[in-house]
Parts: structure tokens; sequence; C-alpha cells
């Protein structure tokens, strides 16, 4: 009995990173290639390789596949659902509405818009694009493309009823389904090694993972969450309303300036080098509202920590259930977020006054 | 008029409520003068749609006036920065909805959200709660509390932003329309010691004359955008009420000599 | 170095201790398998039909230790482990089968996760269609170097290359002595009803209706694009070509024949509608010259 109190005393965080921890260890063992000991103890190779950029020939097979593929893909599963987190945290405090989630509102498919646009259009450009400068380019279009579609929902959101999330959720729709309906013509448009490009954007993986993209979400979280982490109280100011904010002294132009930019990274990038993946972004902040409250200065970290979680989770079953063939991961986070959507709308609706 | 002191707490110069493009020029709204000292308690009163709201937020700096400059302790609204004028000045809406049902504590803290370093805010945020009675309700979420409640939560906000400052002002629009009698009292009496143990000025917009009458020295009647009276809170009041509104009124005395007026009914007689 | 103070206590000195732990790590480190060599037997895996069945056809099913999904010809392909949607691999479920060489038509993908397999040490050969029977003969040569059976893959070229030019010869002879058009044929993709794809100019379904010596009576365009009904009345279609596994999946010779417009074309009146295996069509393997003797003599009985 007098164990329940002290496990209450236990900060959320501490659980939920145990819990990330736990997770990892689980799913780096699992997987279609099996991996022994033995090729974990590579791992001073593996190092030397880093440091002088060495060919991995020295390496087990076992190891190649361990150090340059699954854990490069666990820990980018990781980060990028705590951006999916974090950005989802953003969103719903930007619109007030727990409802709202960059999926959602249009934000990935405006991201993954720009991309297919982006691919189409090099295609037909007489000069050869060097491939370096390619690579980057299409990050860079999917983040305009996330920046356009978030502008564009703010707009809308201040000249409809303000607050309202059915207008929100309305954009949404039609946002998901102008971007669509652009890569669908882009489909049309592109010759067949361009499709295979473009099929990747709808249905999200972090399968391509590599040591370089693990580098870049890992600053770009940390990068947010420094900048952020002042911000976490005036983000519960906007709770109160734009008006009121103004009145206790937030700078809310600047403030709401400065989330669409983060959440356009976040989830531009996110669509960028993972294709779309849904509803994490929804389900991890709300669970964590529903366990820890809607304080923002709480919110917003455990939001990120479990976001990573279960994008790892489901990544794993991803990998896991159709070996050796694998599934993409979208397919699961949507098929486990639509039903949780439908519980939150019908939440929602009863509580309505 | 009232005398004025040396520095105004708030000055209206040369202001236009409405454009008022439909009137011919002779009905076209005048521009009008105003001037307020620190401390002073002052009600708005006036018909719905007389553009009540309207001078409030032009006297909060949250809106431009469409003619005429609003000084607030001199300075022009574009010369006050969002987070050092929510120091000086704080509004309590008529209605405000939160989302996310957040805890009446945080919500009492936000009202110092704009303050850099604020080591005292948790003893604030506690008598600011226990100065509005809503010292009970700090853990509760505001979404599970009544009309009442909430409006006091609100009140305790603007009395944790103005708590450690002095010759500031408060800008309240009807705060008491949803609330029974024995509220009003509590919320009235609450705002006013507030105020004068840091000789804030009062600003409020009322549908209820006898409230302005007891609680307020000087009263401003609006009537279809055009500032209708600038006077004292005395007898010489009523007439002007009555073309305010359309309204017979009576006056009465309460045994404290208290003046209430009220509606004089039409009673047609059949004999 | 050693101290003094401890050497006298204790079982072993450090230095003894050191070296002894020196020799297991040694060991533990040398016992796994440090170097990906190409190991003496080799371990292919084959993404494509095509690819399969010319590895069955160099005799070499030894080497083959996984396909993926299209690999369908011959039947007992289909019993080596699969790795999935040609398109849509998974790295580490091809290196779970450690292959030493991976066969490749142009549809593996995604190229990000070729790179991935290729930087695992995993030797890949693409062997695309080019959709003329050189490809054939470019694939067959291709996948007998990477198996080492080059006299085994010159003796199917020659047996190929014979068949080849009887067909064509075969198909010459008719056409001179038929003297009538060419048939108008259209290939169709029907997935769904609402998706209705003909195929258009650098297909592999307008390389063997050319070989077969018929014309596509799709004009204008590039790869597989929507055709309209009216678009299908304008093509006039003799024939509709489909797959039969297309077949199976839009449901049957009625749900073809119902295709909109069709009605208004000799096709539909006359119902005629040809199907054929889809590997066997368009895959570009061994079976292609008696592929495209198959659907001259179709086009002809028409």
């Amino acid at each position: 009995m007098s164990l329940l109190p002290q496990l209450q005393r236990i900060p959320p965080a501490c659980w939920l990173g145990v819990a990330l921890l736990l997770m990892l260890a689980f799913a780096v063992q699992v997987g279609a290639m099996p991996v022994h000991l033995n090729d974990w103890l590579d791992l001073p190779k593996m190092l030397d390789w880093f440091v002088q950029d060495k060919p991995t020939q020295t390496l087990s097979a076992g190891a190649h596949v361990l150090f340059n593929l699954r854990v490069p893909r666990l820990l980018l599963a990781v980060l990028v659902g705590a951006s999916l987190g974090l950005s989802g945290a953003l969103t719903q405090s930007l619109f007030r509405n727990p409802l709202a989630e960059p999926g959602l509102l249009g934000v990935s498919a405006g991201a993954a818009c720009a991309a297919a646009l982006t691919i189409v259009i090099l295609s037909e450009m007489p000069l050869a694009v060097i491939a370096p400068v390619r690579a980057w380019l299409l990050p860079l279009a999917a983040f305009a493309g996330a920046l356009a579609v978030c502008f564009a929902l703010e707009q809308m959101a201040r000249w409809m009823a303000p607050g309202s999330i059915a207008a929100l959720l309305l954009t949404g729709i039609a946002v998901n389904a102008l971007a669509g309906a652009v890569i669908g013509l882009c489909t049309y448009l592109a010759d067949d090694e361009q499709l295979r490009s473009l099929s990747f954007w709808t249905l999200g993986s972090v399968a391509g993972a590599q040591w370089l993209w693990v580098w870049l979400f890992a600053s770009l979280l940390g990068t947010a969450y420094y900048r952020l982490r002042h911000s976490m109280q005036t983000l519960n100011a906007l709770a109160l309303g734009e008006a009121a904010a103004r009145q206790i002294g937030v700078d809310v132009p600047g403030l709401r300036k400065q989330i669409i930019v983060w959440v356009a990274l976040l989830a531009g990038l996110a669509v960028a080098f993972c294709g779309m993946i849904s509803f994490v972004g929804l389900i991890a902040p709300h669970l964590v509202r529903l366990w820890v409250g809607p304080d923002q200065r709480r919110v917003l970290p455990l939001a990120m920590l479990l976001g990573g979680l279960l994008l790892l989770v489901a990544d794993t079953l991803a990998r896991v259930v159709a070996v050796p063939a694998e599934i993409p991961v979208g397919i699961f986070t949507a098929l486990i977020g639509g039903p949780f959507f439908f519980l939150l709308v019908r939440q929602a609706r009863s509580q309505v006054r | 008029m009232h005398p004025k002191p040396s520095v105004a707490l708030l000055q209206l110069n040369d202001i236009r409520l409405s454009l008022g493009s439909d009137c011919k020029e002779s009905q076209a709204p005048k521009s009008f003068k105003l001037c307020i000292s620190p401390g002073e308690r002052l009600a708005i009163l006036g018909p719905s749609g007389a553009g009540k709201t309207t001078l409030l937020r032009l006297m909060a700096l949250d809106a431009s006036p469409i003619k005429g400059v609003v000084l607030f302790k001199g300075r022009t609204q574009q010369s006050w920065a969002t987070a050092e004028l929510s120091r000086h000045r704080a509004v309590m809406p008529q209605s405000c909805q939160v989302a996310f049902g957040l805890e009446v504590k945080l919500v009492i803290a936000l009202g110092r959200v704009a303050r850099r370093s604020d080591p005292f805010v948790s003893d604030i945020v506690f008598e600011a709660a226990r100065l509005a009675r809503v010292d009970h309700l700090l853990s509760r979420r505001c979404d599970t509390l009544s009309g009442g409640e909430f409006a006091r939560v609100h009140l305790a906000r603007v009395f944790a932003q103005l708590w450690d400052t002095r010759d500031g002002l408060i800008l309240v629009d009807e705060p008491l329309s949803a609330l029974d009698l024995g509220l009003q009292e509590i919320i009235l009496k609450a705002l006013d010691r507030f105020a004068t143990e840091r000789q804030h000025a009062i600003i409020a917009v009322l549908h209820d004359v006898n409230h302005a009458l007891r609680a307020f020295d000087r009263l401003l009647l609006v009537k279809e955008g055009q500032l209708y009276a600038d006077i004292a809170s005395k007898s010489q009041a009523v007439p002007l009420f009555e073309s305010l509104y359309g309204l017979s009124l009576e006056c009465l005395r309460t045994v404290d000599d208290a003046l209430v007026v009220s509606p004089r009914s039409n009673r047609c007689g059949v004999a | 170095m050693i101290s003094n103070a401890s050497s006298s206590q204790g079982l072993l000195s450090r230095r003894q201790a050191l070296g002894f732990l020196a020799g297991c790590a040694a060991v533990a480190i040398s016992a796994c398998p440090s170097i990906v060599r190409a190991s003496p037997r080799k371990r292919v895996v084959s993404i494509g039909g095509a690819l399969t069945e010319i590895l069955f056809t160099l005799e070499a099913d030894n080497d083959l230790v996984g396909v993926d999904s299209t690999s369908i010809y011959p039947p007992r392909a289909i019993g080596y482990p699969n790795v999935g949607y040609a398109r849509q691999l998974s790295a580490e479920g091809v290196l779970s089968l450690r292959p030493s060489h991976i066969l490749a038509t142009e549809e593996a993908g995604p190229p990000a996760i070729l790179k991935q397999i290729a930087a695992a040490g995993t030797r890949i050969t693409l062997l695309p269609a080019k959709h003329k029977y050189v490809g054939l003969r470019q694939r067959v040569l291709g996948v007998g170097q990477v198996l080492e059976r080059t006299e085994t893959a010159q003796l199917v070229l020659e047996q190929l290359d014979s068949t080849w030019d009887q067909v064509q010869r075969q198909i010459a002879a008719q056409i001179r002595a038929s003297a009538v058009r060419p048939v108008r044929v259209l290939f169709v993709l029907a997935h769904s009803p609402a998706q209705v794809l003909v195929a258009g100019a650098s297909t592999a379904a307008q390389s063997m209706l050319r070989y077969a010596g018929a014309t596509n009576a799709a004009r204008g365009f590039k790869g597989y694009k929507p055709i309209t009904p009216e678009g299908m009345i304008a093509a006039q279609p003799d024939c509709v070509l489909v797959t039969e596994q297309g077949l199976h999946t839009a449901g049957g010779l009625e749900a073809i024949l119902k295709l909109p417009g069709l009605d208004q074309t000799p096709a539909g009146r006359a119902q005629a509608v040809i199907a054929m295996d889809a590997l066997r069509l368009l895959g570009f393997g061994p079976r292609m010259p008696e592929a495209v003797l198959a659907l001259h003599q179709a086009f002809h009985a028409l």
C-alpha cells in the first residue's frame, strides 16, 4: 500500500523515459535479420568508421544491419515521433483546440504536395540538378509547403468564427483534398521512376533512415525545445483567447509566427524525410493532457516523449508483422489513430456546453 | 467637470466613437475630450449598441480611434510595449472562454505572465484568489466552474496582474451581468477595496444604473455613438438617465440615504 | 605496470588478468563473422519474375535464396522465401537472407533502400527489360555472368535466338499472306471500374503488340494513362488485350465488355478479348518468343 504514493511521486517524464528506453532495447532485438551479441561487439569498429569514414566492409552482416540500418531507423522513429508530438501540441495550443493536428489540418498534405511538385518540376528541367542539391531541395520544398498551409489556416481561422474547430477541420479537409488532387496530377504526369517516389509521400515510412537524418532531427528538436522552453507559459496564455492574451502582455502576433514556423519546420521536415505519418501529433498531446493536465509547460516535453514512443511502437510493428516484407508505418498510425479520433470527437461533442 | 490634476492617467483627445456615415452632417457624431485621473471611479452607461464597449476598448488601448488620440500616462498607444502596458492596466472581459480547462491556479498566474522574473507569484496568486473569494477553487479546472465562479476567477486574475503596481487602470465590461445579487455585492466590494489600496482607477461598463450610482463617482453616458454626458454621480443625473433610456424614473432614498432609481410603472387605471 | 602491493595478493597478478581478458576478447571477436566476403556458395535473391524465370532456365536454382512477389513462374519459384513487393523492399528483410548477389529488374525500389542494401556489401545487378528482344538477350547474358554459368547461358541464348528467328519469319510470312491491315489492339489495365488505364508508347505491352504484328490502337501518349469513353471509341480497337490476373481482378469477361465506350468499337461488337498471363506477356523473360507467336496467332484468328 505504501508503494502507490511512492509511484505517484515519480514524475511522468521518468515513466515515459524509462518506457522509451525499454522499448528501444526491445525493438533493437527484433527484426527480419537476427542479431547476435557478437554483432554488438563490433561497436568499436563502427565508431572508428564514423571518425575515419572508412567503408564498412569489416563489419559482420549482422553488425552492419544493426548499426547502419536498425539503430538509425529506431532513433529516427523516436525523433520523428517526438517532432510530430511537439508539432501537434503546438498546433493545438495555436488553434486552442484539442482536435487540431498538422495531419488533419492539411499541413502534412501541403508539405507532401510541395515535395511532389518539386519532383515533377525537377525532372522537367532541362539542366540536370546535381544530386546533393536535389536531396536538400525536397525538404526545403516540404517546409515551404507546410508553411504556406499553416499561414492559410491561420488566416482562415481568424476570418471565420474564431475558435471554431469545425471551420478549421473543414479547411483541413479542403486542403487535404486539394493536395491529394495535386499529387494525383503529378502522378499522372510523372513517368514511372518518379511515380515510385510520389507514392512514398502518402504512406509514410522511416525505412530509409540514415545517420545524417538522425543528427538533423536531433539538432532540430534540440533547437526547438531550447527556443520554446521560455514560451510555454505564454502558450498557456493563448488559451484565454487572443484579446485576453494581448491584454495580459503577450505579443500574440509574434508568438503566433514563432509557433507557425516551428510547426511547419517540424511537420514539414518529418514529411520530407518520412512521408505522411498522421495522428501521432493528435494522440500524443491528447493522452498527455489526460494524464497530467493541460499546462503546456508539462504537455510540450511529455508530448515529445510520448510521440517518440508511439512512433517507435508503430514502426516496430510495421517491421515485424509481415517479415521479411514490411508495411509502411503510416498505415499503422492511421489504423490506430482513426478510431481514436472518432472517440475524441464523440467526447468533445458530449462536453459542448 | 471635475478639477483636473496635473498628471492625467488617461486622456482622450478629440475622439469620435463612430463614423456615422449614414447621418446627415448636422447629426454626425461630435468628437469629445475626456480626462481621467488616478484613482477615479468611472461608470459607462447607455442603451445597447450605443458604443459603450467601443469606448471601453479605446480606453484600454485595445483599439485605435477612428479620429483623435488616446494617451495613457501621457504616452500614445504605439509607444506602449504590450508587456509593459499589461503591468499598468488590466481588463476584465465580459465573457472569456478558457480552452483546455486550465487549472484556476494557472489562469490566475497568467495575469503575471508578462513579467520576466516573478519570485512571489504563488503567494500573489493565493492572495488574489482570496480577495476574489475563489481560494477554495484553486485546484479546480476552469471548465468545471459555474458562471459566477468563472467571473471571480477572472477578477482574481486582474488582481494578480496589478497586484504590485500603483496608479494603474482596471477596465471591466459588464462584470455583473450573469451574477446573483449576493455575488454582485462581493465583487463590487472586492474591486473597490483592491483599487483603493493601490490607487488604481476603475472604469466599468454597467447595465444597472443603481450600481453606478452607488459605487462610482463619475458617470459617462453614451448614446448612439456619442458621449451624451459626463457628470457626477448624484441626483442631478436622474433627468439625464430618463432621456438616455427613454423611460420615466422614480427616485427613492434608502435608510442610509443612498439614491435608488426605478422605472416608473404606468398604471392604466380602470375605474 | 605491476604494483608490488597487489602482485602478492589474489590468484592472478594484474598483468596476468589483463592478458586473460584480452585473450577472451580476441576469441570472442574472431568468433563472429567479421568480413562480408563473397562466400564460395552464392546466395542470390531474384527480384523480378522474368529474372527468376531466367535463373531457373539456367538451372541455377541451387543458388537461389529468395524471390519477390512477381516471381510466379515456374511454379516451384513460389516456394522460396518472399521479400515482398519489388517496389517496396525492406532492407532488413532482404539482408536477413544474407544474399551475396541481387538480380533486379527496373521495378526494384525504393532507390534509397537499394542503396542501403548495396552499402551492406551485397552486389546488385540491374537488368532492365528495354522492351526489346535484345533486352532479353542482355538479361540472359547478365544473369549467366552473375551466376557464373556463362556456357549454359550461351546455350539458352542460341536456343532463344533460333526460336525468335522462327517466330519472326512465321509472323512476317503470315502478314504477307493475309494482306489485311494490321490488327488494332488496345491493352487495358482495369484494376477498378473507375480507373481504366491503357498502354501507350514506351510500354512493354506496345512492344509485344508490335512484335506480334499488331498496332496499338491508343496513340499520342507514353506510359499507362486513363482513357475516356470518347477516347475508347475514337481508338476503334479490333481487339482488347488484358492480362489474366487483370481479367480476374476486374471481374471476368463481362466486366471488360462493359467498359464504357467499348460497345461502339469493333472489339466490343465482336466481343474480342484476349487474356494472357502477365509475366508471360509483359515480363520479357525466356517465354517471350513463344508469347509473341501465341499473340500473333490469336490476333490472326479474329
